[in-house]
């Protein structure tokens, strides 16, 4: 197992952002689903050993991760959820000042990393542009690029789709399932699509809680039997679709119309929350 | 991958000599001055005639390797000319980008600063009445702010990927401190001895700058530099407001205050060392 984590905490003042936390991922791409405020960044910020939790453990690639900080960073990549850039720098100048935060000290060999993260993110192109002259999704871009420098064992990516066309999106999930092919990538994302076209396992947080773990048909199973199709509103949640009908997720009424569920339904099911855009 | 990678001497123009057997040999042992030989591997890039030449003296390996460095020599993105200043002054290159990211060592801030003291001194030349009082106010602020300005969350953008890396967040800090000092403590040497004249108070405000940024650095463990640095220097200019209320007076810069603030250097450069863990 490459993450381990038990019974994390963190409070900021009175406010508890994880609350007693547990949950595992191996090789291969894990989601970490939740609405906002759920407390996805506070964890990947943990794992990329830029925050310290107030209690619990954190075992990383076999290391704990309160002890051997510099050890684990050497094996690191990680996207923050708002990163900012060097703005004066060029896209190049810019991903090889990371790489040499990232202690890759032979020029050559490191202008090599460089251009291959680049290529991998189809930014090779651009590489003597200004980063302020780039677009946000080529910025997000860059971003995802130095979180690949030095191959790292664990790849940690805070909502790396934000701002990604479909098209790049596309790239992106062929990128990191390649990737997750013999690493562990943790990525946290309010796309359920991210999750199920991308990621072997789904952790979902709330409320500083883990409150799901397991592979997305597990998630998607949770509102088998649960979901249906009717003229009018019924069940704890419900919306109307765009043929008119209501879609409802809840204790289906018998003889109601079911039908197949998505990950999403799964999800809210779960949360008992509100879609975006819904009505109750 | 740029275009010019195999073939990269195609942007090139001939030049209108070529490499003689002496040369070839010389260069070939690593003989020639670096001069020379930078200016023979732009030769090379451009002549397949000499490269030929070269081939049978050289192992192919080092061939490799000399050419894969002039291939990288022209597809890395030339520096900014601070990089470059900071290489000709002799900054080894992962220090000149490390040192180019803060904005403080950047060509704006640094005149910004520059010409306040500029005409802070002229100002001071003008009435003798309050001499180089404001000069030896403002001059100590400017290290500190600048030194404020060039690491930690508020300042630089990706401070928070510089966490997760390898590279000492504190060695960060440190070359960033230092190389600010020299660039604001060396013109305003210069424009207050130029400006005011050679008496020892035009460096009155030396040790003041080393104790304002050394004691901003240390507190910047619990508060954000800037606010650090902006709560020090306010201090200080009250102070200096408070000791000249009624009169000028060069009571902040006397025998004893300069010891106080040799003290305030020394203890808070040890203690920020014993604290340097906090800073990663
Ligand atoms: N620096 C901070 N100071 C105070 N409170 C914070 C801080 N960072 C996070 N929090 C709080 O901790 C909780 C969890 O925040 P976190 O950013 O981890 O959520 P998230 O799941 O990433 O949300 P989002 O989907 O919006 O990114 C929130 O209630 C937030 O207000
Ligand atoms: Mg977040
Ligand atoms: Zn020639």
């Amino acid at each position: 197992m490459s993450v381990v984590v038990e019974g994390l905490t963190k409070a900021y003042g009175r406010s508890r952002a994880l609350d007693g936390l547990s949950f595992s991922a191996y090789q291969g791409v894990t989601g970490l689903l939740g609405p906002n405020g759920a407390g996805k960044t506070t964890l990947i910020r943990m794992l990329a050993t830029a925050l310290a939790p107030d209690g619990g453990t954190i075992r990383l690639l076999g290391m704990d991760s309160a002890r051997d900080q510099a050890a684990i960073r050497r094996r690191l990549g990680y996207l923050p959820q708002e990163t900012g850039y060097h703005r004066a720098f060029t896209v190049f100048e810019f991903v090889d000042y990371v790489a040499i935060l990232k202690e890759m000290v032979d020029r050559r060999a490191r202008h090599d990393e460089v251009r291959r993260v680049l290529a991998e993110v189809g930014l090779s192109d651009v590489s003597h542009k200004k980063i302020r002259a780039l677009s946000g999704g080529m910025r997000r871009r860059v971003g995802i690029a130095q979180a690949l420098l030095g191959e790292p064992a664990l790849v940690l990516l805070d909502e790396p789709t934000v701002g990604l066309d479909p098209e790049q999106r596309l790239r992106f999930r062929e990128l990191i399932s390649r990737i997750g092919e013999d690493r562990t990538v943790i990525l946290s994302t309010h796309q359920t699509e991210d999750v199920t076209a991308l990621c072997a396992r789904v952790v979902v947080l709330k409320g500083g809680r883990q409150v799901f773990e397991g592979t997305p048909a597990e998630l998607r199973a949770l509102a088998d039997g649960h979901t249906w199709l009717s003229d009018e509103r019924s069940g704890v949640l419900s919306w109307r679709t765009g043929e008119g009908l209501f879609r409802n997720l809840g204790d289906a009424p018998a003889g109601s119309r079911l039908v197949e569920p998505t990950i999403e339904d799964g999800y809210l099911l779960l949360l008992g929350g509100i879609p975006a855009g819904a009505t109750r | 991958m740029n275009q010019h990678t195999d073939r990269p001497g195609d942007r090139y123009m001939q030049t209108g000599w070529h490499m003689d057997d002496d040369m070839t040999a010389m260069y070939a042992e690593g003989l020639l001055s670096p001069t020379t030989a930078a200016s023979v591997e732009a030769h090379l890039l451009a002549c397949a005639r000499c490269r030929e030449l070269l081939k049978p003296r050289v192992a192919q390996p080092r061939l490799d390797r000399i050419w894969d460095e002039i291939v990288d020599v022209v597809d890395a993105p030339a520096p900014g000319p601070f990089e470059r200043l900071l290489r000709l002054a002799g900054v080894r290159h992962h220090v000149a980008r490390l040192l180019a990211a803060a904005q403080s060592l950047r060509l704006p801030w640094l005149a910004g600063t520059s010409l306040t003291l500029f005409f802070a001194a002229l100002a001071a030349g003008e009435t003798t009445r309050w001499g180089g009082i404001v000069f030896l106010a403002l001059a100590p602020i400017v290290p500190a702010l600048g030194v404020s300005l060039a690491y930690g969350r508020g300042a630089d953008p990706t401070y928070e990927i510089g966490l997760a890396a390898p590279y000492s967040a504190f060695k960060v800090m440190l070359l960033r401190a230092a190389a600010v000092l020299i660039t604001s403590v060396v013109p305003a040497l210069v424009i207050g001895v130029a400006l005011l004249g050679q008496t020892w108070t035009v460096v009155g405000w030396l040790l003041p700058a080393l104790a304002l940024t050394s004691l901003s650095l240390l507190l910047s463990r619990w508060f954000e530099p800037v606010h650090a640095a902006g709560g020090v220097s306010a201090l200080w200019l009250a102070g200096v407001l408070w000791t000249n209320l009624h009169a000028p007076s060069l009571a902040m810069f006397g025998g004893a205050e300069q010891l106080a603030y040799l003290i305030i250097t020394v203890v808070s450069g040890g203690l920020l060392f014993l604290g340097r863990e906090e800073f990663s």
